[in-house]
């Protein structure tokens, strides 16, 4: 397999990687670590003629006490302690992302911006010419689920849900200014694997904010996958837990890896505020977490049985959260 | 035995590689690596269809692109090939039609990768898309359109073995206890490290040089020579480092060929270098496989009989498929006495990458099929697993009843020490709910007694030596290390023997010019055959050299023996030569000293058809142990530690026999718990390292590696096979552990999460109990 030519541009700042943009408008691609990217490319997937790389745009670095620049690399974010102490259900799901050698090179916005995967879309050009190509590569079908309306592909990130469990936002820039919203709101909920960001052409992730009270969170993640290392996540449950357990303020959960897009659950653990998170208490969440979610089978492990993990990881993951020792441990 | 002192200098000690400090210092050439002048790159177009007749290919746009120097389709070198010479059913590129996704049908030489990628893009293909066969089981009976003219009255069937050994309905009639299971193993792969990769060079003298990675390059030269219609002698195949090949490297493949087409076509060097998905294409791995085995045992647990019938699935091409079938039959006769044997195989083709040769060919899971019967067996008669296994184990010098002579066996040593050193009798259904130990038992062949060639009376090894004045010692043997360590036990054989130090010895790279033929390296055979021609060879240079000691000391050779870079008297110490005063002397008379050495296995097996199938001069045996625990809620489970007590006769590198268990282990576990080629129909959906599941580091149990057996008889100093025995049993002793942690049999391998939660949920459901549940 073989890269083909592209073009590549290395602005110094935010605004002049926009402006390339806009001069190039559909026909690049922004390049943060690659590791999504560039594999994507040697299987000549929605190849661009451009690659605009942010490696060089300062603004895009930098881990402080309530922000995470958005081109800070998976590795950095991992080794730094403050970091990890402060927000360990993030941390945990940084930890289980891939491989050390692609977290040495994988960034914080390329993991949010990560591109939806399915095993008929992950694959070399012969494959999928063989098999007739899909809605979200070159063709006009879907092979998981037949028809020609909707893409079910997977979002397979991990710091989406960890990071939408502590209420953290997105900084975005684009050609008509600067925007923060709630991390959750990056994403299409109208559940399609193609049309799966709510960005507008050209916008940058700049960075991650916490607000203040996340880092008051007790938080987790936990991720079904095959093996222990490499694989995305078939399946990846984030929770926090604000207060004492036996009076939580809130409680969030997050859920990617199932479906197109990272979702939050806040109708489900609303209720929960005010009165000790029990066992059954929990038990009925997870249940009816579980109930809401539909995946496909276009991952590994089949669908009935990462929705029927849904039930198990929630709980876990919870139960995680809501003791004062457990999820600190980081 | 291990606890005996070690009579020898090198050998049974921790030997590192010889070629280690270049391979860790990125310094060892492999195939990649090489390179020539004006080197082309060559590429393959691959048939998207799993069935098709060709109408025909036009290559008319391709070949007159900028850049492009040749390009090729089928019918300039329709001449068929396969490993086998009974089943040459291959062609290097399609002819006539294709018959699976993945099947080559023209190749491209180009200036650079980029422009033969363009070039394959302007081929264009017009086909008929016949029907396609992605299971095995539709192709037993009569199809409308068969994948190869030889299939069975019409039918995709390829190798069908029908053997009947004793009375096998009279044992079932007075057994006490039988047991009836059905086994599926999904298909598997090698996934070596280094991808296929081949270089070729047609030269102006006629000649072809090919540069492969292969496991064996002498059926590489054949194949070449015959496909091309070019004498063996014009021919020279050279065999670089080889990153891995676990039988994926051992048939000649047809980029091979193709590439070497392509050179001569071309006039110039053509490199082909293949993408993991096309060596997931190429395959040649592990026949997905479907066994049905009855076991008859009398009321002391005595075997009586198997009855065994397979539906095997070979894909595309025959490879080596006629073994598979027999094999898949006949290696259930160790390590236990089964007076009655009845096997009924079927290798039917399919529309799918073709199924091979694979570490522990035929025997993996026919093997689990077995041990698992045979837990379930213990459990009926209520008797430990070990007893019953050493109730039924094959004793030393006996004849298995499809007439295998079993030579050495410390079988029984191996269950010792096995069920000592886990301490399973104090374990077994005794852990808590969640946590089992299970046994699984091994055989395999040690070097297959039937070469695949066309005068068998020939040896299957000669090693050559040579030394000259500088004190070395050049070793020239067409064996193949493929990172097993057959270099540096070659060296050290004729170290040992010589009695020099180790780094005299060179072993040359294998080159067809001026290597003696070696059959290479797949059945096992590397250790017995190699080091068997090796030892003769050596002995017979040490004869020069004692020679000129005698010479130089006047004492008679037989009063010399041989120390470290010295020949001195047995009774005398003191009055001796060193290795180069005598090799010195030796050469006033016949300059470079040379000898020569071979091997040739005895003659052996019954005279039944297909008797020379798993025939062997020695076979190996173990005895594992593992112990597992299972989460029930999700259905993960991790293999906790393994006791592997194996016999390989005398280990004659310990760090390599290490190597080979702990790596066989790791191998037989990804098929145990994640590794299978998966498909929709014949298409293949993983064809990745991401998506096909090789258990991580972190999945790797605690191995205790626990070498009992004793020497046998006619190994080279008591040695046997190492490389593929330790794969079998370890998926066995996992399955049963599994059984005893949570009560649930798995036959459906591999055994994914979601497959050992399920089985759960079903005993729940069932309202069956286990252990305190």
């Amino acid at each position: 397999m073989h890269l083909d030519p592209f073009e590549l541009h290395e602005p110094t700042t935010v605004e002049e990687a926009l402006e390339l943009a806009g001069s190039l408008s559909g026909k690049f691609d922004y390049l943060a670590g690659g590791t999504d990217l560039l594999p994507n490319y040697k299987m000549h997937i929605n190849l661009r003629p451009h690659l605009i790389s942010l490696e060089r745009v300062s603004e895009l670095r930098g881990v402080s006490a309530d922000r995470i620049g958005a081109m800070t690399r998976l590795a950095e974010l991992e080794e730094h302690r403050e970091f990890g102490a402060a927000y360990p259900g993030v941390a945990e799901a940084v930890r289980e992302v891939a491989t050390p050698l692609v977290r040495a090179s994988g960034t914080v916005g390329g993991n949010l911006l990560l591109e939806t995967r399915c095993f008929f879309f992950n694959q070399t050009y012969p494959w999928r010419q063989s098999l007739g190509f899909c809605l979200k590569a070159d063709g006009d079908r879907c092979h998981v689920v037949p028809q020609k309306e909707r893409c079910y592909a997977t979002f397979s990130g991990d710091l989406a849900p960890a990071l939408a469990a502590v209420e953290a936002e997105v900084e975005v820039a684009g050609p008509s200014g600067r925007r923060r919203m709630p991390v959750e709101h990056l994403y299409n909920a109208a559940g399609d694997g193609i049309l799966r960001l709510s960005l507008v052409p050209g916008e940058i992730v700049v960075a991650v904010h916490f607000p203040a009270h996340a880092r008051r969170a007790r938080a987790a993640y936990s991720k079904l996958r095959v093996r222990p290392s490499f694989d995305f996540p078939e399946l990846g449950v984030a929770a926090a837990v604000w207060g004492a357990e036996e009076s939580p303020e809130k409680v969030r959960l997050a859920i990617g890896g199932l479906e197109t897009y990272p979702r939050r659950f806040d109708a489900d653990t609303d209720p929960l505020a005010g009165a000790a998170l029990t066992d059954a208490k929990v038990r009925t969440v997870a249940e009816a977490v579980t109930r809401r979610v539909r995946p496909v089978h276009n991952t590994f492990l089949p669908p009935d049985y990462r929705r029927r993990m849904t039930e198990v990881f929630v709980r876990r993951t919870l139960t995680r959260a809501r003791s004062p020792s457990g999820s600190r441990a980081a | 035995m291990a606890t005996e002192a070690n009579p020898y200098r090198l050998l049974g000690t921790r030997i590192p590689y010889v070629e280690g400090p270049l391979k860790v210092s990125g310094r060892a050439e492999y195939t990649d690596d090489l390179t020539r002048p004006n080197l082309l790159v060559g590429r393959l177009l691959r048939s998207p269809w799993p069935h098709a007749r060709i109408r025909s290919i036009d290559v008319s746009a391709a070949r007159t692109m900028p850049g492009v120097a040749a390009v090729l389709t089928g019918e300039k070198y329709p001449t068929t090939f396969g490993v086998l010479p009974i089943t040459h059913d291959e062609t290097a590129l399609a002819v006539g039609k294709t018959r699976y996704i993945g099947d080559i049908l023209a190749a491209v030489a180009a200036s650079d990768e980029l422009t033969a990628e363009r070039a394959l893009e302007a081929i264009r293909v017009d086909a008929e898309v016949l029907p396609e066969y992605s299971d095995p089981h539709v192709g037993l009976g009569a199809v409308e359109e068969p994948i190869h003219s030889r299939g069975l009255n019409g039918s995709n069937i390829q190798k069908e073995v029908i053997q009947h050994f004793g009375d096998v309905d009279a044992a079932f009639a007075e057994a006490a206890h039988t047991v009836r299971v059905r086994g599926n193993f999904a298909g598997v792969t090698h996934a070596f490290t280094e991808p296929l990769v081949t270089m070729a060079e047609a030269t102006p003298d006629g000649r072809l040089t090919v540069w492969s990675a292969t496991q064996v390059p002498h059926y590489l030269h054949r194949a070449l020579s015959e496909v091309l219609g070019i004498p063996l002698h014009r021919i020279r195949v050279l065999k670089p480092e080889v990153g891995g090949g676990f039988g994926g490297k051992s048939d000649p493949l047809p980029h091979e060929i193709v590439c070497a087409a392509l050179a001569f076509e071309t006039g110039r060097p053509v490199k082909m270098l293949l993408d993991r998905e096309d060596v997931f294409l190429t395959n040649h791995g592990r026949h997905p496989t479907q066994n049905d085995l009855r076991v008859a045992a009398d009321a002391e647990g005595h075997l009586l009989a198997y009855d065994l019938s397979a539906v095997i699935d070979g894909g595309a091409w025959s490879s080596f498929g006629t073994v598979t079938t027999y094999y898949n039959g006949v290696l259930a006769m160790g390590p236990y006495r089964v007076p009655n044997f009845r096997y009924h195989g079927r290798r039917v083709y399919t529309t799918k990458p073709p199924s091979g040769a694979m570490r522990a060919h035929g025997g993996t899971n026919v093997r689990y099929t077995i041990e698992t019967a045979l837990d379930e067996l213990a459990e009926k008669l209520q008797m430990n697993p070990f007893e019953l296994r050493n109730l039924n184990a094959l004793p030393p010098n006996s004849t298995t009843i499809t007439q295998f002579r079993i030579t050495s066996t410390s079988f029984l040593a191996c269950l010792k020490a096995a069920r000592e050193r886990s301490g399973f009798d104090a374990k077994f259904r005794k852990l808590p709910y969640g946590r089992g130990i299970g046994l699984g038992c091994g055989f395999y062949i040690s070097g297959s007694n039937s070469p695949i060639h066309f005068t068998p009376k020939m040896p299957q090894c000669t090693v050559h030596l040579k030394a000259d004045m500088d004190g070395g010692i050049a070793v020239h043997c067409m064996q193949a290390d493929i990172g097993q360590g057959s270099n540096t036990l070659l060296a050290a054989i004729v170290a040992e023997v010589l009695g020099v130090q180790l780094d005299r010895v060179h072993v040359v790279p294998v080159d067809s010019d001026v290597s003696p033929v070696d059959i290479g390296s797949y059945s096992s055979r590397v250790t017995f055959m190699m080091g068997n021609a090796a030892r003769q060879a050596s002995e017979r240079l040490l004869a020069l050299l004692l020679a000129a000691a005698h010479e130089l000391t006047g004492y008679p050779a037989k009063q010399l023996r041989v120390r470290e870079e010295r020949y001195e008297v047995a009774h005398r110490p003191d009055v001796g030569v060193s290795y180069l005063e005598a090799l010195h002397k030796a050469m006033e008379h016949s300059g470079a000293l040379q000898a020569s050495g071979a091997y040739t296995s005895p003659p052996m097996g019954g005279t039944h058809k297909g008797a020379r199938a798993g025939t062997a001069p020695a076979y190996s045996f173990a005895a594992y142990v593992a112990e597992a625990s299972v989460d029930p809620e999700t259905g993960f489970f991790a293999v906790e530690k393994v006791w592997a007590a194996f016999d390989c006769g005398r280990p004659l590198n310990r760090l390599a026999v290490e190597g080979q268990i702990e790596g066989s282990i790791h191998m037989g576990l990804g098929q145990f718990m994640g590794e299978s080629m998966n498909y929709r129909g014949s298409r293949l959906l993983n064809p990745s390292l991401l998506e096909y599941k090789i258990p991580t580091p972190q999945q790797m149990p605690e191995v205790e590696v626990l070498l009992v057996g004793a020497d046998d008889p006619e190994g080279p100093f008591g040695a046997k096979e190492a490389g593929e025995g330790p794969l079998v049993a370890i998926l066995p002793a996992v399955g049963n552990a599994l059984y005893d942690a949570v009560g649930v049999r798995f036959y459906d391998l591999p055994v994914t999460p979601d497959k050992v939660w399920r089985g759960i949920e079903r005993l729940r459901a069932d309202g069956k109990r286990w252990k305190g549940t």
